[in-house]
């Protein structure tokens, strides 16, 4: 599968569908010994992109509710504000942005949804305080990461004590207290230093033009709508309807056109969407594809056993790594194949399951910016229109990286003397 | 209102099949305005696969 | 016709040929109807909609069986597939179904438990569609299913699941689990009205005892066990001291946690006078590092990996070059089942639960589970009944 993803790359075929020659080469090759049988590889491949549809339809419907806010120029309209208010008061303003963008994914436990509602104004407004579009993207990627780890809905977690049967509470504080001094200390080494410095009036000055109708509560209506809608399902959750997030969206985005003080084509608005996120939407398609024949071939199982022999010493140092990587090859599923196992292994020799759980769910978030799939990362550089290579966005991350990290490994090592964040949660 | 009340869900369920309907229309005509890249051509169908069978509702 | 049509062309015809391909597979799957065969004690055969209107006209709706005794006594309820990727519970309650008869009391069986995830394949888990059980008149077929409901039936998923009625945060997954959902609610999502419907025949038929079954990882603390909340404890600790003296075999007792909600051996105990019992008997299949997700795997439990982690002492069961097979599986709950009814016939004799005709542990591992599942070419058809 490495062999065919490599040879597809040097063929320059896209990531995508080098990702797609993996998957197909890795049935082709367990068909010879039946695992799986030959007539079942085009089910298993049907079958494995199923595996992240929901993800798919929030991340299309998110992302046309985006565009249409900024379509009506809804954003630029924030961002005047934000500037013209705040501009003077470094500290606050930074603050402030961070709190923008953790909301959007503590509420819904997904990074890329803070990166693709909230995303591209809070990047605008880190130009105009001197942030390079490079560290705009890094400071996006990594408060996105750490607003999924986030309280209340942490979706690592969850898979994690959905498959270990350690019930879902007590995480607020295992969680909410290192998201929030990781997130503080991230927007302030990335975000502190202008890199270029110019006087308020100015910045107002080369501000796009607001269309003169629009308002304050026409742009706020839309997210009204959309944080209404998913408060009052966690305030009245037996009398309110489930809705899922994407019928949120697409509701939020009825209200924005509704509202907009600019006649926009829906159709061409999001068909042109849709070309944007191609690249994303079919990371998730082959990622459930290539999980799947994972787990027909055994390597799935291969990999999941290799993590869970590993002596625990050298497992402790090997985290920072194989974590963030499972991440960035499965996404969630990595949570699944080395997560599950793993808390099993560490409960069992006497480790917190709860705080090591929340330990583990800071480090997944890095690999969402490590290829092949990269999602947060790829959406953070997308939003912030940031267009040098990859890598040196990457690098820009180094230090919140470490700490972050550092900060994770430590929680588990140590998780059995921090049971009393989870005693104080409940 | 209750969740089930007046078949509130199967309308919902309704929705979500309309959305993956349009999100299909979507995909097939950046597929057919495709001029150049064969990578894309390939990504946008491959995005439809699930689509189709959910709105079938065989998976 | 320009070449960039022809490609066109052509690569819309590969993805419809695997589509198509697929599809079928899949729609032939959720579709597959599997024999149950009442046996001479099924009495009366009614659905879970007639306890959950809600479920009229879905495939939540399944088979309600009922054993009763000519004799008064106490009634048992057992639960197979709740977690359809479980398939010893299926196996198990099949055995009951088609054998058991009454002396005194009432059984009442739910094969399929969650027929809807059934009737659903696992994304990313690369689980086979079907698994054979070789019969001494052939092999029967049954699906294998998924542990929570298919979205086809209940969609979408919240955000986050809020369990009904203590408001604990599940995962979404978990709304679709039918052993997150209890008790339930008549109007709820369809999960919860599937165990709605449960806990309406608990309270309707004053049931004395449910038994949920189950299977679980070996890597799993709590597998090869006796789930018991506070009320069940001691019924449940007398089965597993009498097993393993009179039978051999270790089947340990787990308390039901008190803070972890939507779980039948809490919220049945919790919520009605039943006494509720989860089993949970090792499966390999379910583990995260094995070989290649065959049938052979769920069906004989051999894995090199596992073998080499049990050497590492990394399994909570004793796990050697013989696997886990499914007839040890299923004739494991098959003495559990008959020995809590026996426990709970001795300390309620008012209430006194008889049953014959089910084999034991040693039966099942000497005969094969199939021995005790009858051919329905030979079998009236008014008592078979396809779900």
């Amino acid at each position: 599968m490495v062999l065919a993803y490599t040879v597809a790359k040097w063929r320059k075929l896209s990531v995508e569908t080098s990702m797609l020659s993996a998957a197909v080469t890795g049935g082709l090759a367990g068909a010879f010994i039946r695992t799986p049988p030959i007539g079942e590889l085009a089910r298993h491949l049907v079958e494995g992109s199923f595996t992240y549809l929901d993800v798919i339809l929030v991340f299309t419907t998110a992302t046309i509710f985006m565009a249409i806010v900024s379509e009506s120029g809804g954003i630029d309209y924030v961002v005047r504000g934000t500037i013209k208010y705040f501009y003077n008061f470094r500290l606050i303003v930074l603050l402030l942005l961070m709190f923008i963008i953790l909301i959007p994914g503590a509420l819904t436990g997904a990074g890329s949804v803070s990166i693709l509602v909230v995303g591209a104004p809070v990047a605008l407004a880190f130009g105009y305080l001197g942030i390079s579009k490079r560290r705009a993207a890094a400071i996006l990627f990594i408060v996105a990461g750490l607003s999924a780890a986030a309280p209340p809905v942490n979706i690592w977690a969850m898979i994690l004590s959905a498959g270990t049967a350690i019930p879902y509470v007590g995480f607020e504080l295992p969680l909410g207290i290192p998201v929030l001094i990781l997130g503080t200390f991230t927007v302030l080494v990335l975000g502190w230093k202008r890199e270029s410095s110019r006087d308020k009036e100015s910045v107002l000055k080369d501000m796009p033009e607001v269309p003169g109708s629009m308002t304050w509560w026409k742009v706020l209506l839309p997210f009204l709508t959309f944080f209404g809608l998913i408060s009052v399902y966690r305030i009245w959750p037996f009398s309110f309807p489930i809705l899922g997030l994407s019928l949120q969206f697409v509701i939020a985005a009825i209200v924005a056109l509704l509202v907009s003080p600019k006649r926009i084509n829906i159709l061409v608005l999001s068909r042109d969407t849709i070309k944007r996120l191609l690249p994303l939407l079919t990371t998730m398609i082959i990622v459930g594809m290539l999980q799947q024949i994972m787990t027909a071939t055994g390597v799935r199982g291969l990999l999941s056993y290799a993590v869970i022999s590993t002596p625990l010493i050298l497992l402790f140092f090997l985290l920072a790594l194989i974590i963030p990587f499972s991440e960035g090859v499965l996404t969630y599923g990595g949570a699944a194949i080395i997560g599950i196992p793993l808390i099993w292994f560490l409960d069992s020799i006497g480790f917190h399951a709860t705080i090591a759980i929340a330990g583990l769910s800071l480090l997944w978030p890095l690999g969402d910016g490590l290829p092949p799939t990269a999602l947060i990362g790829r959406l953070s550089v997308m939003v912030s229109k940031y267009e040098g290579s990859y890598w040196r966005f990457l690098r820009t991350t180094w230090l919140p990286w470490i700490v972050i990290t550092l900060t994770g490994i430590l929680m588990i090592i140590f998780s059995s003397k921090l049971e009393f964040l989870v005693r104080w949660s409940m | 209102m209750t969740q089930n009340g007046g078949k509130i869900m199967t309308i919902i369920m309704i929705l979500y099949y309309i959305i993956c309907i349009y999100v299909t229309a979507m995909l097939l005509w950046n597929f057919i305005r495709e001029k150049k890249s064969l990578d894309n051509m390939l990504h946008y169908l491959l995005v439809m696969i699930p689509l189709i069978l959910r709105v079938f509702r065989i998976k | 016709m320009t070449s960039i049509w022809k490609i066109k062309i052509i690569l819309l015809a590969v993805i419809l040929a695997v589509t198509t391909m697929a599809g079928i597979q899949l729609y032939r799957h959720r579709h597959f109807q599997v024999p149950f065969l009442a046996g001479p004690g099924v009495t009366k055969v009614v659905s879970l909609s007639d306890y959950a209107k809600g479920l009229k006209g879905t495939m939540a709706d399944t088979y309600v069986f009922f054993l009763e005794g000519k004799k008064e006594g106490g009634k048992a309820l057992i639960l197979g597939n709740t977690h359809s990727n479980e398939p010893a519970a299926l196996l198990s309650s099949l055995i009951f179904l088609e054998n058991a008869v009454m002396d005194k009391g009432t059984l009442i069986i739910i094969p399929q438990f969650n027929n809807s995830g059934s009737r659903s394949t696992r994304p990313g888990d690369g689980y086979p569609l079907y698994f054979d059980i070789s019969t001494p008149w052939g092999k029967k077929t049954f699906r294998m299913g998924n542990r929570d409901a298919s979205p086809v039936d209940q969609w979408p998923d919240p955000d986050v699941y809020i369990h009904y009625p203590d408001r604990m945060l599940l995962s979404f997954l978990d709304v679709r689990n039918t052993n997150r959902t209890w008790p339930g609610r008549a109007d709820g999502p369809l999960m919860e009205q599937v165990t709605f419907g449960a806990m309406e025949i608990m309270k309707h038929e004053n049931v004395d005892i449910a038994i949920d079954i189950h299977g679980a990882e070996t890597m799993f603390p709590v597998t090869n066990c006796i789930v018991a909340p506070d009320k069940s404890m001691r019924i449940a600790t007398m089965t597993s001291l009498i097993i393993k003296a009179k039978e051999g075999f270790e089947s340990h007792v787990e308390p039901s946690p008190s803070k972890f909600r939507g779980l039948s051996h809490r919220e049945i105990g919790d919520y009605c006078d039943t006494l509720p019992f989860l089993l949970e008997a090792p499966l390999p299949f379910l583990d995260q590092p094995t070989g290649p997700k065959t049938v052979d795997l769920l069906l004989d439990g051999k894995d090199p990996f596992l073998l080499s982690l049990s050497k590492k002492k990394k399994l909570f069961v004793p796990y050697d070059e013989n696997g886990w097979p499914m007839a040890n599986r299923v004739g494991q709950h098959c003495s559990v089942i008959l020995e809590l009814i026996r426990q709970y016939s001795r300390k309620k004799p008012d209430r006194a639960i008889k049953i014959q005709n089910v084999p034991r542990y040693a039966d099942v591992i000497k005969n094969g589970v199939g021995f005790y599942f009858q051919d329905p070419l030979k079998k009236d058809k008014k008592n078979i009944y396809y779900n």
